[in-house]
């Protein structure tokens, strides 16, 4: 699955994505083009090329690394161009300045990598020969004309064409005959370099990534991942970028989350407001990211490697389309059963499932779906209000208000018991007083009074 | 001819004209004609499609753009390829015509080339700052029909306008709009405390205070007809950042509390005005300044309508350069340089 498939997922990827200070929009199209990686090897190679990355950062000066990326600014999608040279077509004027100036980068930019020191880390094949057939002169200027030195018969009918301009039309087609002919030669010259020109293109590219990547995690504060050998996950003080950003703009703290879960299908329950549904996005940010390499937002992050990844929050595009919010989330969880029936690893982190409809169908639609969801490559992650009882599911409570504050750590309780806070934290926002008593009134009359208390 | 010089003191230059078969083209070429290239490098390049042989609209007879030797110029792959001179590519830009992308090239002999730049202001403030960037000291802009807003002075520093008898056969009509339009042109800055501050606001409607205290008048567009001044009873500077239009116009003069209060808009383009209106609004003691403005260095007329209607020249020079008070040309009559 390409990145940009992924790049609208509700659990905020595309935020990442925007604070990635990439130089060139090829750049951009390649790293959305990447598919996920799915191997421990391909993961491993990606973040310790990363690491040679960051490193580089920590170690140089601000001006090399600038001028670094002030020269990736130059890199082009000259894919269609590179593709004709490859099936032998005879390139025009435009394409063979674009391979000229593809060239001229490569070489500039290999030759500062050496330099600095970064050469274990990006691969750029030797272009020199490209640049050898383009610069026929030896002027060094990424610019491109069929050359007078290409030909001495067209230096001629040039001259000529300089000293006589009233004959310029007859004389500019003779030329643009011989011109053809030097072009038809110049591609031939260059069709063996097609893969290396392409290889040397992608190597910027992936360079301007990596240094993007690398500056993120110094900006975002992010942490290098380590492969989880054992299907277990366990993040430290993990949070959400996006959400973090939006509290420090309201001078709000955002409380990191520390998390572990795996095997046993894990409930997340909780107050309302306790940042259950934040918990959910934040793990689903953090696997993708650790799937197309990126650095990960947590102090410290064991991950295992998944196959697949499904989110499922209220989906409001399905409620746009048409279908209610309800009929839009049995169809979002069913493609997550279904999806766990084949044999690959999945991570399913579902946010309150049944949430719409009615607490009698809906509690015993929860319970079952744990039990349904519970196979081995099944990695579950579900937040809940609804009481499902005693399960095989490890629980994992917020802790909620403690001295008039919201805790919002995650605890494991045996019972499986979900909080009743609701009340208590509607008043403390103030709602009117009169609907939350009469609210209370109820829940003393029809409830035994053991759930009343129950926290209070 | 004098103007060619003024021209010098300039980075950018942009040729607008009032309408179609104007003698935009003959300008442009006049002009590229007569820079001493040996002093500054120039780039030319036009907004959308230009320099077609034939008129894609009345099918008459165009000019062809003509360079000389050692001049750039930003054109579509497309009409690139039609080039009828040798030339060296020094850039092939992300920004995409419908002809094509944008590429610079260096003409390493004269000859007609057909121009097709950029087909936005922000595409072609880019290619600008390209060209700039590969060390070029001037870029020229060939304007397109109805697109006076691209000689917005957030563009270019200087302008000549070409207008004639394409526009109204009627010299008393067209001597009268065109120096109107040049009214606009050469409306004077705000003062300089407003400049700064104004600069930044690019949309809404604002006025300042007799404290000088600014705030936004809430309204959906100056274009709304529900428009109110309430509470505005010391308002001094009325400040439109889009555009402004009559109805708007005749709002504020008929507001006895805003008579003699100063508008100011972004640049003359932004200007959608009657000559009755604005002349009413003058008059009842009103004033419209702006916050950006071009150099006019010349106006150039082309006597001859695409209908076949040619209007005496010298008359209409005469008669036009009177009213603006700026030297008027004739350059298919007078057009060699010196």
């Amino acid at each position: 699955m390409q990145l940009r498939e992924n790049t609208e997922s509700p659990c905020g990827l595309r935020y990442m994505l925007d604070r990635l200070e990439l130089q060139s929009g090829y750049a951009r199209r390649w790293l959305l083009d990447m598919p996920m990686m799915r191997t421990g090897e391909e993961i491993a190679r990606a973040y310790a090329t990363l690491r040679l990355f960051s490193d580089f950062i920590a170690r140089v000066d601000a001006p090399v690394l600038q001028t670094l990326q002030f020269r990736l600014q130059g890199l082009k999608d000259i894919r269609t161009t590179l593709r004709n040279l490859e099936n032998q077509a005879v390139l025009d004027d435009i394409e063979l300045f674009e391979v000229k100036h593809l060239a001229m980068l490569a070489a500039d930019v290999a030759e500062r990598v050496q330099t600095c020191g970064l050469d274990r880390a990006v691969a750029i094949p030797d272009v020199n020969e490209v640049i050898a057939i383009l610069d026929p002169d030896g002027l060094k200027m990424a610019s491109f004309y069929v050359y007078d030195s290409y030909c001495q018969e067209l230096r001629d009918l040039r001259s000529q064409m300089r000293q006589h301009p009233e004959r310029q039309e007859k004389l500019l087609s003779e030329c643009a005959e011989i011109e053809e002919g030097v072009r038809r030669d110049l591609s031939k010259r260059l069709h063996p370099f097609a893969k290396a020109l392409a290889e040397a293109q992608t190597a910027l590219a992936q360079m301007d990534v990596n240094f993007a990547k690398a500056l993120q995690i110094n900006q975002l504060g992010l942490c290098f991942p380590q492969i989880a050998r054992d299907g277990i996950t366990r993040y430290e003080a993990m949070f959400h970028p996006q959400v973090k950003e939006t509290l420090e703009g309201r001078k709000q703290h955002f409380q990191p989350v520390s998390i572990a879960f795996g095997k046993r299908p894990t409930l997340v329950t909780g107050a309302n407001m306790g940042g259950k549904t934040v918990v959910l996005k934040a793990l689903a940010l953090c696997q993708y990211l650790f799937q197309y390499g990126f650095g990960i937002p947590a102090a410290q992050a064991d991950i295992a490697l998944k196959d697949e990844i499904h989110f499922c929050i209220g989906d409001e595009q399905s409620i746009e389309k048409g279908l209610s919010s309800f009929a839009a989330e049995m169809q979002h969880i069913d493609a997550v059963i279904k999806a766990s029936r084949k044999q690959v690893q999945l991570l399913a982190l579902i946010d309150e499932p049944a949430r719409t409809t009615n607490p009698t169908e809906g509690t015993a639609l929860v319970s079952a779906l744990v039990k349904v969801l519970r196979g081995d490559n099944v990695s579950l992650v579900m937040t809940t209000h609804y009481d499902i009882g005693l399960t095989d599911a490890r629980c994992l409570r917020v802790k909620g208000f403690e001295n008039g504050a919201m805790n919002y750590e995650l605890v494991e309780v045996q019972d499986g018991e979900v909080p009743h806070e609701a009340l208590h934290i509607a008043e403390s926002l103030g709602i009117d007083a009169e609907w939350i008593s009469e609210a209370r009134e109820i829940l003393i009359r029809e409830n035994p009074p053991q759930l009343i208390n129950n926290k209070q | 001819m004098s103007f060619i010089n003024e021209i010098l003191n300039y980075d950018s230059l942009s040729i607008v004209g009032m309408q179609k078969n104007t003698g935009k083209t003959v300008s442009l070429n006049y002009v590229l004609d007569c820079l001493p290239i040996d002093r500054k490098r120039v780039a030319v390049t036009s907004i959308g499609i230009d320099g077609e042989t034939t008129d894609q609209v009345t099918r008459t007879r165009k000019p062809e753009i003509t360079l000389r030797q050692g001049m750039y110029f930003g054109t579509s792959e497309m009409h690139y390829r039609q080039r009828k001179i040798v030339s060296e590519l020094i850039d092939v830009s992300d920004e995409h015509t419908s002809l094509g992308r944008v590429v610079t090239a260096k003409a390493l002999t004269g000859g007609k080339i057909l121009l097709s730049g950029p087909s936005s202001a922000s595409g072609l403030k880019r290619w600008m700052k390209d060209m700039r960037r590969l060390g070029i000291d001037m870029v020229i802009i060939d304007g397109a029909l109805s697109r006076l807003s691209l000689a917005s002075p957030a563009v270019s520093q200087s302008m000549i306008l070409a207008t004639g008898a394409a526009y109204s056969t009627n010299m008393n009509t067209l001597v009268q709009q065109t120096a109107f339009v040049v009214e606009l042109i050469n409306l004077g800055l705000t003062g300089q405390e407003n400049l700064q501050r104004l600069m930044p606001i690019e949309k809404g409607v604002w006025y300042t205070d007799s404290e000088g205290a600014l705030h936004e008048i809430r309204t959906v567009s100056s274009l709304s007809q529900e428009m109110r001044f309430e509470g505005m009873d010391d308002c001094r500077i009325l400040y439109v950042a889009g555009a402004l239009v009559d109805s708007f116009l005749e709002k504020v003069r008929k507001n006895p509390k805003l008579k003699t209060v100063e508008i100011v808009v972004r640049d003359f383009t932004k200007l959608f005005v009657t000559p009755q209106q604005y002349r009413m609004f003058v008059k009842s003691g009103g004033s419209i300044r702006v916050l950006q403005k071009s150099k006019l260095i010349a106006v150039t007329v082309n006597p001859t309508s695409p209908t076949g209607y040619v209007m005496d020249s010298d008359r209409l020079c005469g008669r036009l350069s009177e009213a603006i008070q700026l030297p008027v040309y004739d350059l298919m009559k007078n057009g060699a340089c010196n």
